[in-house]
């Protein structure tokens, strides 16, 4: 019958172990060079109970209570079992043992060290002790005799002795082994075994692939056990309680039972993984051996040759019944009517006895729970240096908050062996931005924007530097650490350091305001007792504290006390800049290595508010924070460990963007860079390379490197994504400037508009990408984030690149912005003084950006000569207004009236879209007819005469103001024209639109000159007269398009005018009659 | 050519330094130079560099190759090779004395890195020596050498130029026939 394999799980780190079961076979007990002795109730037991036995273990054996132990400070040591309490040193060696065991009785420990001696010990009085010298290299393994008589050890130096206990001389010698100069060198463990209660003892003695067998008394070599499927080296032997079997294990993960009558191998198994089973132990009833390997792996084998099946099954139903009332209790813990798992909970301890389904069940639970260990492992080794175990220690908190209480009653629970769910992570413990962890001797406390802060603490000193990047600020300090400050801020104002209490001490909070006027230059506050400051920064004028009892205290920098504020949980790091101070706390318990925080962000200036309420912190799985802080423009950041760095975007209701990847930049995996600063204008992320480390050195003094922001967007390496990824780094990285602007800090205008401008060219340059690719709906989508004037330089690129569609649906969605444009405006007048985040504003106000569309480099492509706006397509002559500006509130009316029609018009112009391609030959007709495209037909006639009169009769006195763009008047001709136009058409059917024209232009030189005057005349009076009906009631569409432009006319020409009045006049004159 | 001048055309070569003061870009004929930001480093010209440690305005962070490991292993390959080797800068004798001398406080193992440099410098202008000897010696007419820096030309060129014009006099004269020219 075969034996069953469990799979193995995780128990210690990698390295040498060692198993041992207890009297009672309830627990497996093992050790590992992690220096911990688990104690397993059971392979499924999910939380072992952990004895630190000391750095390294080697050795393990267990009897009547006593744990002996042969650990790497050379000692062997006892603790009580299953306490775990250190019960006194056994014996020390010169160098560390590498083996102990017990005699059967449990009164003696023989253990075998690297010096080459053998010591017996008894245990009640460790003063007796035997030592058995004759090996000549170190002992490998040691095993007493069933009747105390004798010992028999292993030794490197390839013989395998026994030894009689009474006058300690050896009465056998056998050098059967391989020489070899260590342990670590040797081929084989020779972990050799007697055989128990026997007639005839035999002991085992595993050679190379085989297992030498010699008589006791006679030490005559009596047999071998080999099989020829067994072709690594036997590195453990080990005997049956019953003495009729033999187990072994091998260099090669081979497990093999003998039958030692039959000489049979009766089972055979192979480790799951194959590493080197280092350790093996009979159950003491028989039928199971537990194993370990060099990997730190526990491993059981079940059903091992049952000797009585009922005693075997009796076993196993009474380990089910223990799991299935664990996990029962489990689920009463939760207390939830969840009746699946209940039924599940059944049906598991029900169908236990098949021996499949209790595989099936095993493998469920161990799957988490292998992965456990393991991840926490990871998460621990993971760095590189000590921080996380300094800064993310298992439960640091827990044991000292109070509030951690509400946590730690949650773990035991969790811990359950039945439990598979999300494992809690331990909470990251309380930082201070910019400082390297505090179990340094030379740290630094704080390294920000304005200087650093180091800590020395040595034997010679406990000092600290405080040292400043501008020297302006103030000079380099020295102080003595008297108090013992672990924590720093550093201001342009003032020092803040920080001490935890102790049991005389209580908690300290010293200030050193250099940059006060008066003598005294300190002060220093004490918290009550039992509160220690775990977190502190510095701001304009304030300085705040957080404490372990959840509250955040805030002072005055000349140091009176403020506001007290409690957090919903324990804080992680604050910072503080200007009047904002950004709080960083537990939410709750993160569960799978993640962290589960949450943030707050005030403003503590005149109009205190909370501008982020404790919303939780985004970080990337399974990592922590490790700065957090602003740039210098006052923007919240944030880095993880996974070298995420995060930026608070105003603009999007306080989301937070990832801008950067540090991790890209490094050139190792072990590589980091240590965040010491943000800077948005320029925007550079002032970090310092750390080779093989999470953070910097004091000494050599390290250099900040400057890396760049990217925006994790997709397809960067193509043109598109890069132009993409820098216009909406350069947005994100704009939104400080509104930011400022309302909170009443002085702005770079300059620099904005240059940030504007830069962004403008982008989208320019995108949307001319996406022309040449043919994505017009791409092109559309860009001309919506373009300001207005950007827009007109859209449509003539569309229109050059003979995209006529896109040019007219270019045109509609400049007609809309200009309307918003003007609706913004009008907003602005009416309450002007609420000017908050007026950036959106200022981007499409085009009074800021006058003259601004010239200097545009793709306007080199467009023909300086042309001045054709492309605006007039509209009709709606909003576009008329000169870049230079039209003073705002020229005329009531304007504002009125003006706006709707434009968005009738817009809308019908849509309606009644004709697209007509004309020959882009003569430049400015072609112009001229092109932009009128997709105007309305009879507004398109007007349009065209209008440009065509423009540039024939430009140099008419009455539009001599001209030069300037869109000086659109309706004159005489065009009146002329719309009477005549039947006429013409009549002679010559045939004509073109723009033939039309010409020949109408002709007739109209024919007229005389005082005819023409008239002409003029009475266009000059309907304007007037427009106005004059707008007062009244409304015209139907197409009308008001036509007043619409005539009105703009009449502004203009009043502006530009002197005898506008007189004109206004005529106008009236003209309406009477 | 005046060693000071070689030193004075090392000057223009750059260093990064961290300044402790804020200055915006200062505008130059040579080129504009900074921002300035304090903690930032920034690279300057050597004489900048200078100037602004003697006022105590800056830290110099040292070039990259002036590392005592870096230079060890330089020396090795010096002492290896019978032709000269690249050096790390063509200033190296010039950026050595000038920075260790003034801002020796920022250069970590200054002494050391002193001692490696003159080694170097030893064993170049021996290995120069040497040739020069050899190419004088064996009366070529030219010579080929790779890797000299400026400094280096510079002191053996007056007394090599020199003796070849002598030896050139001495040896016209010995020529029979042409001694009646003069």
């Amino acid at each position: 019958m075969p034996c069953e394999r469990k799979p193995i799980r995780y128990g210690h780190s990698e390295g040498h172990t060692d198993v041992c079961f207890d009297d009672e076979g309830r627990c497996i007990v093992t050790c590992g060079s992690d220096g911990d002795v688990r104690v397993w109730e059971g392979l499924d037991d999910d939380d072992p109970k952990s004895i630190n036995v000391g750095e390294k273990a080697y050795a393990v054996a267990l009897k009547s209570g006593k744990l002996v132990t042969a650990v790497s400070n050379n000692t062997v040591q006892i603790h009580t079992f299953p306490d775990g309490d250190p019960d006194g040193i056994l014996t020390r060696f010169t160098t560390n043992a590498n083996h102990v065991t017990f005699n059967f009785a449990g009164t003696r420990v023989a253990a075998g060290s690297s010096d080459f001696m053998v010591k017996v010990i008894e245990v009640m009085d460790s003063s007796q002790q035997k030592a058995l010298r004759g090996h000549a290299a170190p002992v490998l393994s040691v095993a007493f005799d069933p009747t105390d008589e004798f010992l028999a050890s292993s030794s490197c130096d390839g013989s395998v002795a026994v030894w009689s206990l009474e006058n300690q001389t050896q009465v056998a010698n056998w050098a059967v082994l391989q020489k070899s100069s260590d342990v670590s060198n040797a081929k084989s463990l020779c972990r050799l075994a007697w055989q128990p209660h026997s007639g005839q003892v035999l002991i085992s003695v595993p050679v190379d692939t085989t297992i030498q067998l010699y008589e006791r008394g006679s030490w005559t070599h009596v047999g071998t056990l080999s099989d020829d499927l067994l072709t690594q080296v036997v590195n453990v032997v080990v005997w049956s309680p019953c003495g009729k079997f033999l187990a072994m294990g091998s260099v090669g993960g081979d497990l093999a039972v003998w039958d030692i009558e039959a000489k049979l191998c009766i089972e055979r198994q192979k480790h799951e993984r194959g590493y080197t089973v280092c350790a093996m132990a009979w159950h003491p009833s028989g039928g199971q051996i537990a194993y370990t390997d060099t990997e730190g792996c526990l491993g059981l084998l079940d059903e091992v040759c049952v000797p009585s099946s009922a005693s075997s099954s009796m076993q196993s139903s009474k380990l089910s019944t223990a799991a299935s009332k664990e996990s029962k209790d489990y689920d009463d813990l939760f207390d939830e009517d969840d009746g699946g798992v209940h039924v599940l909970d059944e049906c598991v301890s029900d169908s236990r006895s098949p021996a499949k389904s209790a595989v099936m069940e095993d493998d469920d639970d161990l799957m988490p729970a292998t992965s456990r260990p393991r991840n926490r492992g990871a998460f621990l080794d993971d760095d590189e240096n000590s921080q996380d175990t300094a800064s993310v220690k298992a439960d640091g908190f827990v044991e000292e908050d109070g509030v951690g209480t509400v946590l730690s009653t949650a773990v035991p629970a969790v811990t359950r062996p039945a439990y598979d769910g999300p494992m809690p992570t331990p909470p990251q413990k309380a930082f201070q931005p910019g400082s390297t962890p505090g179990h340094l001797m030379h740290r630094f406390m704080v390294w920000n924007s304005v200087g650093i802060v180091r800590c020395y603490n040595d034997d010679q000193d406990n000092a600290i530097d405080v040292e400043f990047h501008n020297s302006a600020v103030h000079h380099a300090m020295h102080l003595t650490n008297t108090l013992e400050h672990r924590l720093a801020d550093l201001s342009h104002e003032a020092v803040l350091l920080a001490c935890e209490g102790t049991d005389e001490v209580a908690s300290k909070l010293q200030c050193l305001h250099f940059s006060s006027w008066d003598t005294k230059k300190e002060w220093m506050v004490d918290l009550p007792k039992g509160e220690d400051i775990r977190a502190i920064c510095l701001g304009q004028g304030w300085a705040a504290a957080a404490t372990s009892s959840l509250f955040v205290r805030l002072f005055s920098i000349g140091g009176l006390q403020r506001e007290l504020l409690s957090l919903p949980g324990p804080v992680i790091c604050m910072a503080g800049h200007g009047e904002q101070l950004l709080i960083a706390y537990h939410r709750g318990t993160g569960f799978d290595g993640d962290q589960a925080l949450g943030v707050q962000l005030l403003q503590l200036g005149r109009k205190k508010r909370q501008a982020i309420h404790g919303e939780p912190l985004p970080l990337s799985r399974k990592s922590y924070l490790v700065w957090m802080g602003f740039s210098a423009e006052g923007t919240p950041f944030c880095v993880d460990s996974e070298g995420i760095v995060r930026m608070l975007n105003r603009s999007l209701g306080n989301t937070w963007t990832p801008v950067c990847n540090i991790r890209e930049s490094c050139k190792s995996r072990s590589d980091h860079y240590w965040v010491v600063g943000i800077h948005e204008n320029p925007q550079q992320l002032r970090c310092i390379p750390c080779k093989g480390s999470r953070f910097p050195p004091t000494l050599p003094r390290p250099a900040v490197a400057i890396l760049p922001f990217k925006l994790p967007l997709c397809h960067t390496s193509t043109e598109k994504g890069q132009m993409e990824e820098q216009y909406w780094r350069s947005v994100i990285f704009q939104n400080h400037f509104g930011f400022l602007s309302s909170s009443g800090y002085e702005v770079d205008e300059e620099k904005q508009k240059q940030m504007e401008k830069a962004q403008q060219e982008l989208l320019m340059k995108m949307f001319a990408l996406s022309c040449k690719l043919e994505r017009e709906f791409h092109c559309m989508e860009l001309a919506e984030m373009m300001t207005q004037s950007v827009v007109t330089l859209a449509i003539r690129y569309a229109s050059r690149s003979r995209h006529m569609l896109l040019a007219q649906k270019l045109n509609e969605l400049a007609l809309e912005k200009a309307s918003h444009l003007q609706e913004e405006e009008e907003n602005e007048e009416e309450q002007e003084e609420e000017a908050a985040y007026c950036r959106t504003v200022q981007s499409v106000n085009p009074f800021s950006k006058g003259g601004r569309s010239p200097e545009r480099p793709s306007l080199k492509a467009v023909s300086k000569e042309s001045r054709v706006n492309p605006f007039k397509v509209s009709g709606a002559g909003r576009s008329t207004r000169s870049p230079a500006g039209q003073p705002r509130v020229a005329n009531v009316l304007d504002t009125m009236t003006s706006r709707r029609p434009s968005l009738c018009s817009s809308i019908k112009q849509s309606k009644t879209a004709v697209l007509k391609p004309l020959a882009p030959k003569a430049r400015s007709k072609t112009q001229a007819t092109l932009l009128q495209m997709s105007a309305p037909k009879g507004a398109g006639k007007k349009q065209v005469e209008n440009e065509v009169e423009k540039q024939t009769v430009q140099k008419l006195p009455a539009t001599a103001g001209g030069g300037v763009e869109s000086v659109r008047q309706k004159t005489g001709f065009q009146l002329w024209l719309e009477q005549n136009r039947k006429s013409i058409l009549a002679d010559r059917p045939d004509l073109e639109e723009t033939e039309i024209i010409k020949e109408a232009m002709g007739r109209f030189r024919t007229l005389s000159a005082d005819e023409r005057l008239s002409w003029t005349e009475r266009a000059k009076g309907m304007s007037g007269e427009v106005v004059d009906l707008k007062k009244r009631k409304r015209v139907d569409e197409e009308k008001k398009e036509v007043d619409v432009q005539l009105e703009t006319n009449a502004n203009d020409a009043k502006k530009r005018k002197p005898l506008d009045t007189s004109a206004k006049l005529s106008a009236f004159a003209f309406s009477k009659n | 050519m005046d060693p000071s001048e070689v030193e004075f055309l090392a000057e223009k070569e750059t260093v990064k330094v961290i300044p402790n003061f804020s200055l915006d870009k200062i505008y130059l004929i040579g080129g504009d130079l900074g921002p300035f930001n304090p903690g930032l480093p920034v690279d300057v010209p050597v004489w900048l560099a200078l100037n602004l440690k003697q006022r105590q305005k800056c830290r110099i962070v040292p070039p990259e190759w002036m590392d005592a490991d870096k230079l060890e292993e330089i020396r090795e390959q010096e002492r290896k090779e019978d032709a000269f080797s690249p050096v790390p800068s063509c200033h190296y004798m010039e950026l050595t004395k000038l920075l260790l001398n003034h801002a020796a406080d920022d250069i970590p193992r200054a002494d050391e890195i002193r001692t490696l440099v003159k080694d170097i410098w030893d064993t170049r202008i021996a290995k120069l020596r040497l040739s020069a000897d050899r190419f004088v010696g064996q009366q070529e007419a030219h010579a080929r050498l790779d890797n000299l820096t400026l400094m280096e030309i510079n002191t053996t060129r007056d007394f090599l130029l020199d003796s070849l014009n002598s030896m050139h006099k001495l040896r016209a004269n010995l020529q029979p026939g042409k001694s009646q020219d003069y």
